[in-house]
């Protein structure tokens, strides 16, 4: 074979290497304090790039000392309330040097705001920063539920983003495709594929509705979005999706946005890998399900990732404690520096497996996305519920295939049995947990910050805020001036609120069924049954989701799951309070409330439910299901939680075969 | 079947669900939903008539229309305006929603687009499913109905309704709305099914944009006009037009609710909801009977059941 086949050279012609992706650790808890610290280890073990987490209120626009709040405090990520936090947070790290993600959407503009802030009073050059916001609101919508305002407002916000960075933070994505959650919600590739694009259309549509740029600064714009993409554990069909998201962008960007230059047209992206294949049995495997599914996106030049964020091996059991995340970003490291993987030039080029996989992902993601087009596009997509139910139907599928051992995952419904993992067995149980006494050092520095700020500076930079909102005025400018003022970030969002409203999408849960007929099924629909027959009525479940948490695909199939065994089913979605929740089970005699939380609030969220179900003297039982350490459970159950599901009880019927005892065990004995 | 609460418990039930107490009401529904439900009713509304509760004065509010037409929002808004400007009166939604013909299950999701203050007395919100009832009404809605009124000044049911025996809900309503949405090509539908001659008003939901909704308003009115040729003498029912998002004619859809007065004759209503029940029960040859046994009397609902459950037994035997 002739050597240049196998040889990858650089634009001068010389033999060259290629550079490795940008090295992510997707992180932030507790508090800025000690988020700065976790990140400038990072920084220290040869991390690359920063990409900020933060915590459930920041994500849905409420400061600390909100009620809503206070369970959530540092739980998922770092708190931010004003600029003071932002000093605290990146104080000793260079933050004109750094290429910094902020997994931000409701508030995006806001966290944008005191990132320039922040810089200009450092003295910064602004124009020098660089990163990414990533500002996907329709993923929010649709999987991971921390929106704030209703789409037509949410697109504006973004637009205004799109006009203010072109010329003042050139070097900023100031949103970022992200399709990582429609996988995590079910999605195919194909579906992916084509709500991901579709959202890239709306947003291009959406700016050039502005009419606020030359075509060449439309140019620039398409160049500036960027996509943060999920692999899978399938890892070949993972490749070729890439593959064919960058075919499809180029032929978008260049077919129906005429973008002249082809730097523009390119398909930039990052990767996160699966987390929702993780398993909590027999944890140890995910190390190589991340591993694989690492190679998807990165094995092959032309479907290589921009940038890497690897999950931690516990994920599925809680929050990552740092060594997690360090041996995480040690399998990067092994993987781009210890091998040859970055001296070839694309190893499937000319494949004609990998060819003929790519043009029929294209075809049927086109037709989906034909679809779309035909409704109005992805935001008339998302408001008449279509792209959420075809994503809940897709997750009833893949569970009923793994109920129905039609999908294989090991450790899990096949190989189940095997030495307990010597992982687990420090002492710290091998997860991580906030302290939950680290919250009141945010929250001091709210009432400090809150204290000794210019209430009149505060009260007139909300006013403009206010103003610009009514006046269709780009919001950047006043939302950068209310960061200076030490506004917070809940009464930023809060005077947005109140000019836009809040949003309550559909459910996607009506009309779903579940691919499931089993022995388990009839013997589940038996015992419904018998407490019909017994009680005359059909058993009655409330599924609920407190609190900010907003992923819902638990909830989503439970509720599927118990109309599919012959329940009646009362879900309402997301972001309720416990209040709400209960008095929905006591209007309606609930028989069981069943409660999903992945945040890791669900002792305080529980204590607030029996609460709330004394003040009503109701006796419904309550079952909790979600991301709940073993630990918990016996703090669960005396605060009088009947059950708990994680996600090893995977067996949909096993759960309702559960759920319908608890239910039946209350009929009483007079019957 | 026995009762199964005591006197003195249902005394207090009652007594407790008529100060708005969320949980003795929702059991005391729950009761009614039950196939076996009869020696309960007698009981229950001897009880109520006993301690001064007729439901008289109540005024039952009929929402049917397609799925999609935004009838729960409506409904959420106007919630929301009730209980802002009428200070001093009380009202509760029932919404019934589909049941699953494969397991019998069902999500009932209209509590998703309603957001309900919690804790506040003067609302009850109750959600029922088909039960693959035809009509868009379940089996018992009719007796939770004449509960909640003894309780409630105005009690709204929202229904599915997609042809002309989908809207049961106008034979136990006061007074019923269509809602529609501008130009949706249901008006052409409805006017050959013939539901257009059911509702007491209709509504224009979702007319968030002007020109749409005028054209819309248009295109039924006339279609109504049609209509008061085929009914001579009768009066074109109103329509409203309203939109959740801008809450266009919010206050004036509540203002004529408001207005709304309930039927005189209740006696009426009980034998409609009579007739049907035989039906269900004894089908159209049981329908024959009750036509043969001429009028009745009796104005309590279980009463009339029980006279013509024995005497179409005597007959059929």
């Amino acid at each position: 074979m002739e050597k240049k086949d196998h040889i990858l050279y650089d634009k001068t012609g010389n033999p060259s290497k290629e550079p490795a992706w940008i090295f992510r650790t997707y992180a932030g808890h507790t508090n800025a304090k000690e988020s700065n610290e976790l990140f400038r280890k990072n920084l220290a073990k040869g991390q690359t790039g920063l990409s900020i987490a933060f915590d459930l209120p920041t994500q849905c626009g409420y400061s600390s000392d909100h009620a809503i709040a206070r369970p959530e405090i540092g739980k998922v990520g770092v708190p931010i309330n004003t600029l003071e936090d932002f000093r605290i947070l990146f104080d000793q790290i260079p933050i004109e040097e750094m290429n910094t993600s902020m997994t931000i959407n409701g508030t995006s503009m806001w966290l944008l705001s005191l990132y320039v802030a922040l810089a200009e009073e450092r003295g910064e050059d602004v124009s020098k920063l660089q990163g990414t916001t990533q500002n996907d609101i329709i993923k929010e919508y649709l999987a991971r539920g921390t929106y704030i305002f209703p789409p037509e407002h949410s697109i504006r916000i973004i637009v205004d983003m799109y006009e203010y960075c072109l010329k003042r933070i050139p070097k900023w994505n100031p949103s970022n495709i992200c399709s990582y959650h429609l996988q995590e919600a079910g999605a195919t590739p194909v579906q992916e594929l084509a709500f991901a694009l579709a959202t890239g259309m709306a947003i291009l549509d959406a700016v050039k509705e502005r009419n606020c740029f030359t075509h060449e600064e439309f140019e620039q714009c398409v160049g500036r979005i960027s996509f943060f993409v999920n692999a899978g554990i399938r890892f070949i069909e993972e490749m070729c999706k890439m593959r064919a998201f960058s075919d499809m962008w180029e032929e978008i960007t260049k077919g129906i946005y005429e973008v002249k230059s082809e730097k523009y047209r390119r398909f930039r992206y990052g990767v996160q890998v699966n987390s929702l294949g993780l398993t909590e049995e027999q944890p140890e495997n995910n190390a190589w399900r991340i591993l694989i599914e690492a190679l998807g996106v990165t094995l092959s030049r032309d479907a290589r990732c921009r940038a890497l964020q690897l999950p931690a091996w516990n994920e599925a059991l809680s929050l990552p404690r740092p060594w997690d995340q360090q041996w995480s970003l040690r399998l990067q490291q092994v993987l781009a520096y210890e091998t040859d993987l970055l001296e070839y030039p694309d190893l499937f080029e000319g494949s004609r497996v990998v060819e003929s996989k790519v043009k029929d992902l294209i075809e049927n993601a086109n037709k989906e996305i034909q679809k779309i087009k035909e409704m109005g596009g992805a935001i008339k997509a998302i408001e008449n519920g279509y792209m959420k139910a075809q994503l809940v139907k897709s997750q009833a599928e893949r569970l009923a295939k793994i109920n129905n051992d039609e999908l294989i995952i090991v450790g899990k419904n096949k190989w189940k049995e095997g030495i307990p993992s010597p992982l687990t067995n420090d002492p710290d149980g091998g997860i991580f947990k906030v302290d939950p006494k680290s919250a009141e050092q945010t929250l001091k520095v709210l009432s400090d910050v809150k204290s000794r700020r210019d209430a009149k500076k505060v009260a007139e930079t909300l006013a403009r805020l206010e103003d610009d909102a009514k006046n269709g005025k780009n919001l950047m400018f006043a939302s950068v001036e209310c960061a200076k003022a030490l506004v917070t970030t809940g009464e930023w969002a809060d005077t947005l609120r109140k000019i836009f409203g809040e949003y309550r999408p559909s459910t996607g849960v009506e009309g779903q069924k579940l691919n499931l007929e089993s022995d388990k099924v009839s013997n589940v629909r038996a015992k419904v049954e018998k407490f019909q027959k017994a009680t005359g009525a059909r058993p009655k479940i409330v599924v609920g989701k407190p609190g900010l948490d907003g992923h819902s695909n638990g909830a989503e199939m439970i509720a599927v799951s118990a109309k599919h065994a012959g329940f009646d089913v009362i879900y309402s979605g997301i972001r309720l309070t416990p209040e709400e929740i209960v008095q929905s089970a006591v209007e309606e005699n609930a028989n069981v409330i069943g409660v999903s939380i992945l945040s890791g609030s669900h002792v305080e969220l529980a204590e607030q439910i029996f609460a709330e179900l004394k003040h009503y003297k109701a006796d419904i039982p309550v079952v909790f299901g979600g991301i709940i350490p073993q630990p918990d459970f016996e703090k669960l159950h005396s605060i009088g939680v009947k059950a708990i599901f994680t996600p090893k009880d995977y067996d949909l019927m096993d759960v309702m075969d559960r759920i319908i005892d608890i239910v039946s065990a209350k009929i009483p004995a007079s019957v | 079947m026995t009762v199964r609460f005591a006197e003195k418990e249902l005394k207090e039930l009652i007594q407790e669900a008529s100060q708005g107490e969320k949980y003795p009401l929702a059991k005391l529904i729950s009761e009614l939903e039950r196939p076996d439900s009869f020696e309960f009713r007698k009981v229950l509304f001897k009880e109520l008539e006993n301690s001064g509760f007729n439901g008289d004065n109540s005024v039952t509010i009929g929402f049917t229309g397609t799925p999609g037409a935004g009838k729960s929002s409506l409904l959420g808004e106007i919630s929301t305006n009730f209980l802002q400007t009428i200070p001093d009166k009380k009202m509760a939604v029932v919404a019934i929603d589909p049941s699953s013909h494969i397991s019998g299950g069902s999500l009932l999701g209209d509590r998703t687009r309603l957001s309900l203050p919690v804790r506040e007395k003067r609302i009850f919100f109750r959600s029922q499913p088909s039960q693959l009832e035809l009509g868009g009404l379940n089996p018992y809605t009719y007796h939770v109905i004449r509960l909640l009124r003894c309780f409630f000044d105005f009690i709204f049911v929202e229904t599915v309704g997609i042809g002309q025996n989908e809207i049961e809900v106008s034979k136990l309503a006061d007074f019923s709305f269509l809602v529609m949405v501008p130009l949706g090509g249901d008006q052409v539908q409805f006017m050959k099914s013939g539901i257009m001659e059911v509702p007491d008003a209709f509504i224009l939901n979702k007319c968030d944009e002007e020109n749409l909704a005028r054209a819309s308003y248009h295109t039924l009115s006339t279609t109504l006009e049609f209509l008061r040729d085929i009914v001579p003498g009768g009066s074109i029912p109103p329509i409203f037009l309203t939109s959740v998002k801008t809450k266009k004619g919010i206050q004036e859809l509540l203002d004529f609710v408001l207005k709304s007065k309930p039927h005189t004759k209740r006696s009426v209503e009980t034998k409609v909801q009579i007739e049907k029940w035989i039906k269900t029960e004894y089908g159209n040859f049981g329908l024959s009977f009750s036509e043969k046994l001429g009028t009745i009397t009796q104005k309590n609902y279980e009463e009339w059941e029980s006279f013509f459950n024995s005497e179409i037994r005597k007959r059929l035997l």
